[in-house]
């Protein structure tokens, strides 16, 4: 498996880094200092996430935009039914990554992409995939709520609508079962009718997320969709997010370390558009294989 | 405690950052911008409503014994080498004077006002000053009786005669109009329709009908076969790699074209064609003509007699109303000046003198009433200007509906289809440019490529030269059918797999789809503008002389506004593309929706204001353009309204007439310019309104849409 090898130059560092927890110094990070280098270290992934059966597969993914590189020959699986968290500081590439999922990228101009990602094992950047039908398959959230001008109803049914559905019962079945899936039926239920941009920010949100589930995704992707909200919002997606995790597989970009803990079962740490460690969220939180990782989910640095 | 009061004293407020003089300055901008605008909506308002306010009928008596009636409508003061004076509106143009004339006031002797003095609105020949005097009737033998002597008579008389003369003159007017109208209209068709089959047994078939029934046939078994094929092979080539998948889009496209291709051919060639009349069904039609004509002339008749018969009666009714410098009475008509005038030859009768201010405000309303709802008479300058604002409004909603998609589909593709880059610079500069080109410009390119050219196409099609072999023709239609394959083919192969950077092929490949593109584009244009196929649809009028879309009218006026009007439609509404944020759309693409439903359900929805914004700027712009009408369409009368209740119902082929142009007309091209003065701001205020109007309907109509789109908020 690629996720086992490391380059010969740097060795998985060995349990004995721990010893300098506290001193806190920088000369420590030996898998950061590396890449900080420009060199591409291989990532320690847990051996846990092997035992999963995966929904996302990538392998030796990387991306440019123009010259500029931003991902670097990354490979992991996303086990399926569970929440899978990307963290790291800014532009380390997590959410590039979450968008090349759905092939988001491709709007961009300039955008070459070098490697594979496997969706239930067909191919994402085949010359064949149709795109549009490939993102029918995936739902995403994005950082700011973005409902669109028009009513509750419509915005919520808009994946149907766009797949040409025009019977009324079974939008309406839709939009309430999503609705309330994304638990928010109880306080739109008497406002269907009126338009999305009355709602608050977290309600909004939490609509973007009823309209990303109504068709049905293999994939929920999560781009920081609390990074625009106050916290009370905030700890009602998280709530969301846990509960429809039982529904859908989840993969969420946060910068909030705290709401990874929270709310996903795996978590991968990313820096400069490498995986650096990989793992489940409870041992990567708690005892992490790499001292930057621990360094970084307690705040020391990054 | 120093460095304190040190750096404190250092930091003076300079003279120069006191902002009260720009308060000032810039207030006192606005105001002067804004007095304008006042004084001129009050000018035009006041000026523009007074026109028709009835004003006091003075008796003059001049020093050398001379009397004549009028108002007065304007002074002078006194200057250096004039004396003080007044211009007194005469009227009384058939009998030889002036109808404005001015006088001194060092030669009036005595000016009254007298009770019994009236003021004649006629049909012809401007106003009428006199003092009635009798009403007579022609009895049958010609010999004409008294029924009322004396002013008081007159005018007790005067009102039931008036009224049933008019009711019966309207009703001569409405049966000229309408049923003889009707008539003529109809004979004019069937002659039309005869002449048609004329020019068609004379060319003979198409020179290339060489499809018989069996080959037809084959060919739309093709067709079968060709969609059939692209139905099997649907998923050709999705899951075996780039090359393959693109071999099966290039069949499958190449199906679609050659289909289409061959059912134009199917109908252009098709074996029905050759079934041209010959000499004998066109017998049959020239007798079937002429009976149908003669019938209809039977009609006519008819209804002419129908007509001269109330003429007949309208004429014995006869007004003597009397002027008073040399005692003449109104005559019937300038030729025949022993005759007094008939009593419906009078629009209005205004005893000025006696109106109380109740009865002012009544003739003020009902010339209102005249103005705006009848045709002009007297070479515009008196009567209403019905056809005008018709004409105007017409222009202005066609102008709009025509501008409107077609710069929305431009900006649109501009601004999300289109690679931004250098070209769509050059197009964003050009559009811009284009608003800056003089509108007398585009009236000299509607007139030269409007009118004459494609209303020339509409009319016969191509003709003489320009007309292509048909053999040429054929080898052509292949070459674009073959272009476009290929075409197809390079833009396929132009495109690198996704994720990957394009090579120097892929960019080689492109740059050839667009010249093969380029090529094919030029060509099928070609195609028809140099068809032997087609003859126009007017060709039995364009054979009379008399073109139909090959002149001046409505809708090519309406399509050069639109084109003057463009860029501000594509400048507003690519803004307002611009504007819906990014995140809808990219929120769009994530719902797996593609371009062109994101487009259509996200982007216009929300540009919608904008475009709107847009389309209203261009209508307010295109209300007001004279200069380039003057040469593509209005004109000083045309009776003949641009829309009616017979087929087609939308006369876009007429010439129009249109309130900017008639405000030119009125002030410059009148023959009697001062009686056409009062009119110009009339006019001019009527003209405001209704821009205005047009505007405000524009307005709330957006408004109302925007309510409904972005709800409460916003």
């Amino acid at each position: 498996m690629t996720m086992m090898e490391s380059e010969s130059t740097q060795p998985t560092p060995p349990i004995g880094v721990h010893t300098s927890r506290g001193s806190g110094q920088t000369t420590d990070y030996q898998v950061i200092e590396s890449i900080r280098r420009g060199e591409t270290p291989g990532p320690t992934v847990h051996p846990e996430v092997f035992d999963t059966d995966s929904v996302i597969d990538i392998d030796g993914f990387n991306l440019w935009y123009s010259e500029t590189q931003a991902i670097y020959n990354i490979s992991m699986k996303v086990p399926r039914g569970a929440v899978t968290a990307l963290i790291g500081p800014s532009g380390c590439g997590k959410s590039t990554l979450l968008r090349s999922i759905n092939r988001m990228n491709d709007l961009v101009d300039g955008v070459r992409v070098d490697g594979a990602i496997g969706l239930n094992n067909s191919p994402i950047y085949a010359p064949s995939v149709d795109v549009i039908s490939l993102r029918k398959r995936l739902g995403m959230v994005f950082q700011k709520p973005n409902p669109f001008p028009m009513s509750i109803f419509e915005n919520v049914v808009y994946p149907l609508r766009i797949d040409g559905e025009r019977r009324k019962s079974v939008l309406q079945e839709a939009c309430e079962r999503s609705l309330k899936a994304a638990a928010i039926w109880d306080e739109v239920k008497d406002r269907l009718k009126r338009s999305a941009l009355g709602l608050s920010g977290g309600q909004q949100q939490r609509l973007c997320i009823a309209r990303a589930i109504v068709a049905d995704p293999e994939v929920l992707l999560l781009d920081e969709p609390c990074s625009a909200l106050d916290p009370v919002a905030t700890l009602k997606i998280e709530e969301l997010i846990s509960e429809i995790s039982e529904r859908y597989t989840v993969l969420i970009v946060t910068h909030n370390m705290q709401q990874a803990a929270r709310v996903s079962d795996y978590t991968a740490f990313m820096y400069l558009g490498r995986l650096v460690e990989y793992g489940p969220t409870a041992k990567l939180f708690q005892t992490p294989m790499l001292i930057e990782t621990e360094h970084y989910v307690s705040g020391r640095f990054g | 405690m120093n460095a304190q009061e040190a750096t404190n004293t250092k930091r003076l407020t300079l003279p120069s950052a006191i902002g009260e003089p720009m308060v000032w300055l810039t207030g006192g901008a606005l105001v002067v911008c804004l007095a304008m605008i006042v004084v001129l909506i009050t000018m035009v308002v006041v000026n523009g409503a007074m026109t028709f306010w009835p004003r006091a009928i003075e008796r003059v008596t001049l020093n050398d014994g001379e009397v004549f009636l009028g108002i007065a409508t304007e002074d002078q003061a006194q200057t250096d080498t004039t004396a003080s004076r007044t211009l007194y509106r005469v009227g009384n143009r058939d009998i030889g004077q002036e109808s404005f004339r001015w006088v001194d006031d060092a030669d009036v002797q005595t000016i009254e006002t007298p009770p019994d003095a009236v003021m004649l609105e006629r049909l012809a020949w401007g106003v009428w000053f006199g003092v009635p005097e009798s009403i007579e009737r022609v009895s049958d033998d010609g010999e004409r009786t008294v029924i009322a002597q004396g002013s008081d008579a007159f005018f007790a008389a005067f009102e039931e005669i008036h009224r049933d003369a008019r009711a019966e003159r309207a009703r001569g007017d409405r049966l000229k109009k309408f049923e003889l109208g009707k008539i003529n209209h109809e004979i004019e068709h069937q002659r039309l329709n005869l002449k048609q089959m004329e020019i068609e047994v004379t060319r003979g078939g198409d020179g290339l009908l060489w499809l018989g029934w069996a080959v037809w046939i084959g060919l739309g078994v093709g067709v079968l076969v060709l969609i059939g094929l692209v139905y099997q092979l649907r998923d050709f080539g999705t899951e075996l790699g780039s090359t393959h998948a693109r071999k099966g889009q290039l069949i499958r496209r190449s199906a679609w074209t050659l289909a289409g291709f061959l059912l134009v051919a199917m109908w252009i060639a098709g074996p029905w064609k050759s079934l041209i009349a010959g000499e004998q069904e066109l017998e049959a039609l020239r007798a079937e003509v002429s009976l149908r004509v003669e019938d209809l002339q039977k009609n006519y008749d008819e209804v002419l007699s129908n007509v001269r018969a109330i003429e007949d009666e309208d004429a014995l009714d006869r007004i003597v109303v009397i002027e008073q410098t040399s005692g003449r009475f109104a005559p019937i008509s300038q030729t025949l000046s022993d005759e007094p005038m008939l009593a419906s030859q009078v629009v209005r009768m205004v005893r000025a003198n006696t109106l109380t201010t109740r009865g002012k405000l009544g003739v003020f309303f009902s010339r209102w009433w005249e103005y705006l709802s009848t045709f002009p008479r007297e070479a515009n300058t008196e009567g209403g200007v019905l056809p005008v604002i018709v004409g105007t409004v017409l222009l202005t909603l066609m102008l709009t509906i025509f501008v409107t998609p077609m710069g929305v589909i431009a900006a649109l593709y501009l601004r999300e289809y289109a690679k931004q880059g250098f070209i769509t610079s050059l197009i964003r500069i050009a559009v811009n440019n284009l608003a800056g080109v003089p509108s007398i410009v585009y009236g000299v390119f509607g007139l030269g490529f409007f009118c004459y050219t494609v209303g020339r196409y509409v009319d016969v099609g191509p003709t003489g030269l320009s007309r292509m072999e048909a053999a040429s023709w054929w080898w052509v239609y292949g070459l674009v059918g073959v272009g476009a394959l290929i075409g197809f083919g390079c833009r396929l192969w132009s495109k690198p797999d996704p994720g990957k950077e394009p090579t120097l092929r892929h960019v080689l490949i492109g740059r050839l789809s667009w010249l093969v593109w380029s090529v094919v584009f030029v060509l099928a244009i070609l195609l028809v503008i140099r068809t032997p196929y087609f003859h126009g649809f007017f060709e039995a009028r364009q054979a009379e002389g008399s073109p139909t879309f090959g002149a001046r009218g409505m809708l090519w006026a309406s399509l050069t506004l639109a084109l003057l009007t463009l860029p501000v439609v594509i400048v507003a509404t690519e803004e307002a593309i611009a504007a819906v944020p990014n995140s809808m759309r990219q929120g769009s693409y994530g719902c797996g929706a593609s371009k062109w439903q994101t487009m259509r359900r996200i982007v216009l929805p929300g540009a919608l204001p904008g475009i709107l914004t847009g389309a209203i700027l261009a209508m307010a712009r295109g209300a007001g353009e004279v200069a380039p009408l003057m040469l593509v369409g209005a004109v000083k009368l045309n009776q003949d309204l641009p829309i009616s209740t017979q087929y087609p119902y939308l006369h876009a082929d007429r010439s129009f007439m249109h309130l900017g142009f008639h405000i030119y007309d009125l002030g410059f091209q009148s023959p009697d310019s001062q009686a056409a003065r009062p009119l110009v701001w009339t006019t001019t205020l009527l003209f405001l309104a209704i821009v205005f109007s047009l505007n405000l309907a524009a307005i709330m109509i957006r408004s109302r849409l925007r309510a409904r789109m972005m709800g409460p908020t916003v």
